[in-house]
Parts: C-alpha cells; sequence; structure tokens
C-alpha cells in the first residue's frame, strides 16, 4: 500500500531556496503582472530573509523564487563579484539553494546586481535582477506611497519634468546622478534602481529580462525583453551619460567603459573598471589568454543602438 | 601592472563574524535559561517586536546576536516567516484575559477594581549597588492580599458604551482565515484597521515612543488618557479538526486603551472616543504609546497623526536595517553624482546660477527704487537670464 511517507517529499526544517511555497507562488505572480504592465510597480508581502533589509532582499527574493539547482548565478555590487555583500548574498543563495556560482555574465542564467548592469550585453534567456532601495521615481516630489500611486495611475508626471526643468534652469544641466528616471513602454515612470546613467540606456530594448525589486518597500517591477525605456529628457537638451569615456582602466588598459575612480596620494586618481569580471577577462586577454569578451554595450565611450 | 583578482571577501567577511561572535563566548542551553529567566521584559519587548510568542527563541535571539536589539527581532522574524500555519485561534475577549496588572486614569476606581499587579511604577530609582560588592540582592517576599482579585475582569469600556459615552463598536463579521494579514500581503493607504493595529503591535517600541510622545505633547489632536491599560495572559483557543475547541496554552499580552474628546462631525457634539493598542508580551510604554497613536492617526496635520508616516517608520526591520544598509559601499552612486557635480562646476564660470541673476535683479531694482525689493525678479527677467550657456 502506498503510504503517506513514499507520497510527501521528505521533511526539511527550511524550503529549498529558503521561501516556502507559499511565498514563491506569491512572487511568481507579482512578476508576472509586473512584466504585463512594464514599469508599474506591484506591491507584494516581502517576506523576512536571513539578510538585514535595505541589503538585497528584495532582489534576493526574486532570485530565490527563480532558483533552481541547475541554474547558473553571479551576485554583483557596485560591479564587484568580489564586493562583501555580493560574496554574502552569494553565499547565502549557495547554501539554501545549491546553485551554481559564475561571475561571467555571459554565463550566468541570474544575475542579481546592486548599482550595476554588466558591460556585456545579455541575451535571450538571462535575467538580470536589480536591487531597489526606493522604488518610486517620484518620491523626492512626493514622499506618500499613496498619493504617488495615484499620479502613476493618472501617468500624472508633470511635477517630475518641473524638477528636471528646474535643475536645467539652476544648474545649467540636469543634476540627477544615478537613479535617472525613465519611461518605460511609454506609459509608467520608473526609477531604474541606482545604476547610473551610463547603464539606463543598456535597458532600451533589452534582449533580456529586468526584474526590479525592493524588499523594504515591498513593490517589484519588471523591463520585459525589447521593451522601450527612455529617460526622461528634454527635446532639445540630449541625455547626459557620465563622462568616463576617455578614462583608462590601471589594470587592463581597456577604455571606454564605466570606471571606479580611485584618489591616490599625490592628489591625482587613477581608474579601474567597475565592471570587475569584465577587467579581468581584458586583462587576460591581453595578456594572450584565450577568453570570450561578448559584445559590450559600449564601443569607444560610444553606446551602441 | 597585472590584475589580480582580489578574492579576499568571503574570508574577511568570515572572520569579522568571528570576531563578533568570540565575544558572545558558548551559547548553551543553561545560558539561554538563564536569559529566558532573568530578562523577562526584554524577552516581552523582542516577542512583540517580532510577533512571535516564544521565550526560549526570544532569548536565543538575544543570546546569539548578544543583546543587539535589532538583530535580535530580525533573527526571529527571518525564522517565524519560514513556519507553516497550523491554525487561527479563536479571537479573545478582553473580559476572557486573565488580568495580571489593570488600571485606569479615567476613574478613581472602576468596576472590577484596580489592580496594580507587577510595576516600578512607584519604586525609587536607586542603583542597588550594593549588590554587587556583598551578597546580592534578594527580593523581599510578597504580601498575598486577603482576598485575592478575581482573575477575570470586565473591560471598562463596556461600561462607558452602557452609559452612552462612547458608540457601541460593531466589528466586521470576518471569517478567522480572512483576516487581513501583514506578513502575508503589503500594507497599502488607507491600511484597513487589522493591519494598522498588527503594525502597531509588531512597531519598535522606541519608535511609537518618540512618536507617541510627539503626539503627546501637542504635536497632535489628541491629548489622551489611559482608559484601560492592561498585562494579562490570553488563552490561545484552537479547534481540533475532530471539532473540539481546546487551549493550546497562554501567551502574555499587554494592551491599552487610550481616551479622548472628539467632536463628532455630522451632530457636532463633542463625545469620547479611544484609541486602541495590544501587543504579544508585557511592553507598557508601547501599547500607551502606540493607542495614543491609534488615536490621532488619521486626523491630519502633524506626522503622529499620518498614518503612513507613523506605520512605516516605526517598523524595527526595515527602518534598522535601511539605516545600517548605508554601511554599504556606494561608490558607483556616489561618481555618478560626483560627475554631474563637476558638469556643473565646468559651466558655472560660463554661466550665471539662478541665485546670481536674482542678486543682480534685487540690486537693480534697489537702485531704481524701492519697489519690489524682496519679491522674486519677475518672469521676464529669469526667462531671458537662464538660458543654458552650451
Amino acid at each position: 500500500m502506498t503510504s503517506l511517507a513514499q507520497l510527501a517529499k521528505p521533511w526539511r526544517p527550511v524550503s529549498y531556496g529558503f521561501l516556502d511555497a507559499s511565498a514563491k507562488r506569491e512572487l511568481r505572480r507579482r512578476m508576472l503582472k509586473a512584466i504585463a504592465i512594464p514599469g508599474h510597480q506591484v506591491p507584494y508581502a516581502s517576506r523576512e530573509v536571513p539578510i538585514a533589509r535595505g541589503w538585497g532582499t528584495g532582489g534576493l527574493q526574486a532570485t530565490l523564487t527563480l532558483l533552481k539547482p541547475s541554474a547558473k548565478i553571479k551576485v554583483i555590487d557596485q560591479g564587484s563579484d568580489d564586493s562583501v555583500n555580493a560574496v554574502n548574498l552569494r553565499r547565502f543563495i549557495a547554501r539554501v539553494g545549491a546553485a551554481h556560482e559564475t561571475s561571467d555574465a555571459l554565463e550566468a542564467d541570474l544575475i542579481q546586481s546592486r548599482h550595476r548592469i554588466p558591460e556585456e550585453r545579455l541575451s535571450t534567456g538571462q535575467v538580470l535582477i536589480l536591487q531597489v532601495p526606493d522604488p518610486e521615481p517620484l518620491r523626492g516630489i512626493e514622499p506618500d506611497i499613496s498619493k504617488a500611486r495615484v499620479m502613476h495611475g493618472d501617468a500624472d508626471y508633470g511635477r517630475m519634468w518641473l524638477k528636471l526643468y528646474e535643475q536645467i534652469v539652476r544648474a545649467g544641466r540636469v543634476t540627477q546622478g544615478a537613479s535617472y528616471p525613465a519611461l518605460v513602454n511609454a506609459r509608467h515612470v520608473m526609477s531604474p534602481s541606482p545604476i547610473p546613467r551610463w547603464d539606463v540606456e543598456k535597458l532600451h530594448m533589452a534582449r533580456h529580462l529586468t526584474i526590479l525589486s525592493a524588499g523594504r518597500e515591498k513593490r517589484l517591477y519588471a523591463v520585459p525583453p525589447f521593451t522601450r525605456v527612455e529617460p526622461l529628457v528634454f527635446d532639445d537638451v540630449p541625455y547626459q551619460v557620465e563622462d568616463q569615456a576617455g578614462l583608462v582602466c590601471r589594470h587592463s588598459g581597456a577604455t571606454g567603459y564605466f570606471m571606479n575612480e580611485i584618489p591616490r596620494d599625490d592628489g591625482g586618481a587613477d581608474h579601474e573598471l567597475s565592471d570587475s569580471h569584465f577587467g579581468l577577462k581584458q586583462s587576460r586577454s591581453r595578456a594572450g589568454e584565450p577568453v570570450r569578451i561578448g559584445e559590450t554595450w559600449y564601443r569607444n565611450g560610444e553606446f551602441m543602438r | 601592472m597585472a590584475y589580480v583578482a582580489t578574492r579576499g571577501g568571503e574570508h574577511a567577511i568570515e572572520q569579522a563574524e568571528r570576531l563578533y561572535r568570540e565575544e558572545l563566548g558558548v551559547i548553551d542551553a543553561e545560558k539561554n535559561r538563564t536569559i529566558e529567566t532573568t530578562l523577562p521584559w526584554l524577552i516581552d519587548r523582542v516577542m512583540g517586536e517580532a510577533s512571535l510568542h516564544a521565550r526560549d527563541l526570544a532569548a536565543l535571539a538575544l543570546a546569539q546576536s548578544g543583546g543587539d536589539l535589532n538583530e535580535a527581532v530580525l533573527l526571529l522574524r527571518a525564522w517565524r516567516t519560514t513556519q507553516p500555519r497550523i491554525a487561527v485561534a479563536e479571537p479573545v475577549a478582553q473580559s476572557d484575559l486573565f488580568v495580571h496588572r489593570r488600571i485606569s486614569a479615567a476613574f478613581k476606581d472602576i468596576p472590577g477594581g484596580q489592580i496594580l499587579g507587577p510595576t516600578l511604577d512607584y519604586s525609587h530609582r536607586l542603583l542597588a549597588v550594593d549588590a554587587l560588592a556583598g551578597e546580592g540582592i534578594r527580593p523581599e517576599p510578597v504580601t498575598p492580599a486577603a482576598k485575592p482579585a478575581p482573575a477575570q475582569q470586565p473591560s471598562l469600556a463596556s461600561w462607558q458604551k452602557a452609559q452612552g459615552l462612547l458608540d457601541e463598536t460593531r466589528p466586521e463579521a470576518v471569517a478567522p482565515d480572512d483576516i487581513p494579514d501583514l506578513t502575508r500581503a503589503p500594507m497599502l493607504f488607507p491600511a484597513p484597521r487589522a493591519h494598522r493595529l498588527q503594525a502597531l503591535a509588531r512597531a519598535e517600541t522606541g519608535g511609537l515612543l518618540a512618536l507617541g510622545y510627539s503626539a503627546q505633547r501637542g504635536y497632535g489632536a489628541a491629548h489622551p488618557t489611559v482608559n484601560e491599560l492592561r498585562l494579562a495572559e490570553a488563552d490561545i483557543r484552537v479547534k481540533h479538526p475532530s471539532g473540539v475547541t481546546f487551549s493550546a496554552g497562554r501567551v502574555r499580552v499587554s494592551q491599552a486603551e487610550m481616551i479622548s474628546k472628539t467632536t463628532n462631525k455630522t451632530t457636532r457634539q463633542d463625545q469620547l472616543e479611544l484609541g486602541f493598542c495590544a501587543t504579544l508580551g508585557w511592553n507598557e510604554v508601547k501599547v500607551i504609546a502606540g493607542s495614543t497613536l491609534d488615536l490621532n492617526m488619521g486626523k491630519g496635520g502633524k506626522p503622529a497623526a499620518d498614518e503612513e508616516f507613523v506605520l512605516y517608520h516605526t517598523e524595527p526591520v526595515e527602518a534598522s536595517g535601511f539605516c545600517i544598509h548605508l554601511k554599504l559601499p556606494h561608490y558607483v552612486t556616489f561618481q555618478s553624482s560626483l560627475d554631474a557635480l563637476r558638469g556643473v562646476k565646468r559651466q558655472s564660470g560660463a554661466r550665471r546660477t539662478a541665485d546670481e541673476v536674482m542678486a543682480e535683479a534685487m540690486a537693480r531694482s534697489k537702485s531704481s527704487g524701492p519697489k519690489a525689493v524682496d519679491g522674486p525678479a519677475s518672469a521676464e527677467e529669469q526667462s531671458t537670464s537662464t538660458e543654458p550657456a552650451e
């Protein structure tokens, strides 16, 4: 006779991927809704995970939901695979999900990232999960979430435009640094998370899926593949990415990509590639090692459309 | 220079954690029991903020975090969220509570009586330094009252309702499984009553205190009185699949009702209004502050009267997590801001800022006469003189 023990999976103190089935089901539903309405913030319950809030819990919940044992996963923070919090998240994902780790953006099925999008083009089938501290692009002009939600519903972005206009009037240019607001699918303004302006255009008509998840604020949103993502700009004031095109990486000699600025004792500054594994590949390639460097979004410091 | 990939991160974070744990020493069942039995009020505070009634686990969380309350609450919350829900207990009426302490500031005496119970309210706050030198301090034995107070007490609010001083409240009939649950659905505003009370129950004590105190000091519409404060134990009554209802044990709860005068918007008549807050564990300051806020929220105006402001910013795990996340590297975003800043500086030589334009306009108007000295520069002036130089 068939027993219950044969039918049920063996009991484990913690579910695969830490989150229980009902939490994952909720997240999958919210993700599908987010994909169906690009750029729209979908509220979700956001369970507590064993990582402090504000340290990537939103991204982590999305990653844990999409995780399977065969998945290859890359975790980066500020572009680096070895940044302490990236290491910690990767350790946790390995502990509860036993997935394969990789540093290569071309190989990864899931890339969880804080503040950067890799320099090599992502392709169909890859999922980029961006950690989001503040999902609300209107926060600076309307701190109440409930009111901002109504503004999104009405596509009421006049004050957002006014803010950008005032920056130009006061400072002569848009002074927004990272988290540059972008219009998604010609409908919802979203914060692309605090990625530099350098990275925002990488989301436009991209081949990969991007999930943006804010655990503390309990909101997630998505940019599906081949979706328009347009930074908010006036017709006569072009979008300006960071002035990085001429900088040279002190390790690899590469130029035309986003760099970290390292202050020197003598008052000057060195630069190094912010995308750490891409930098490693560049160095190896220059040393004559066989490495596969993917097609990049930027060439000679120019964004390639 | 060759590129050496630094792979020190993993080693570094492991060692940093070891350094922290080294100071805490061995954690075992005995140490856990000591924490559990000697720090009951701390245990209660942590259980309330974690919304998990488990004294031994709360003690363990405190031991494991070395007493860092935010860490302890996060440990318990992260454990709690993995636990299956076996049953939903029956609602607990006030008159069912097993009361240890129950006081009202609104009347000299109340039906059922004022019961002081355990409290330091009327103690002299003298630090017992002798305890460190000599034989320690032994608590004086309690002399039992000649007639024990009844274990269960009627609620004062029901007397007030019978007197017509308070409106009768009719709770919505909701099946236990359908009660909105903050841990299973996000809070949207205006929040359902259940979400608001759950958020207050889970809120950080210090956060509720700060905002509740601000309302009590005048940054709020209501200046309330303690109608009834209770420290009690509640029976957890659950239905067995066989249909029998049984007690699964007792939990410590505290609750406060704050009462205040308010004016009815339609009848324009003054009436009384109750604010309510309850939490797991005994934590008087939290429930008094929380019910003060419950009275004030929605009345508009200052932060303590704004539901979204109060409930978002008193959430312990979210607030503390975000605050400490600022330690994480932010050099990419900083680089991005730096770039914008340098860009502005480069341009500033070539153009005048709005402030400069304004200052010049003011100087002009001053020299030409007394008009428009403190007004902004006219639209015409602004639009003609602030065109970007590029």
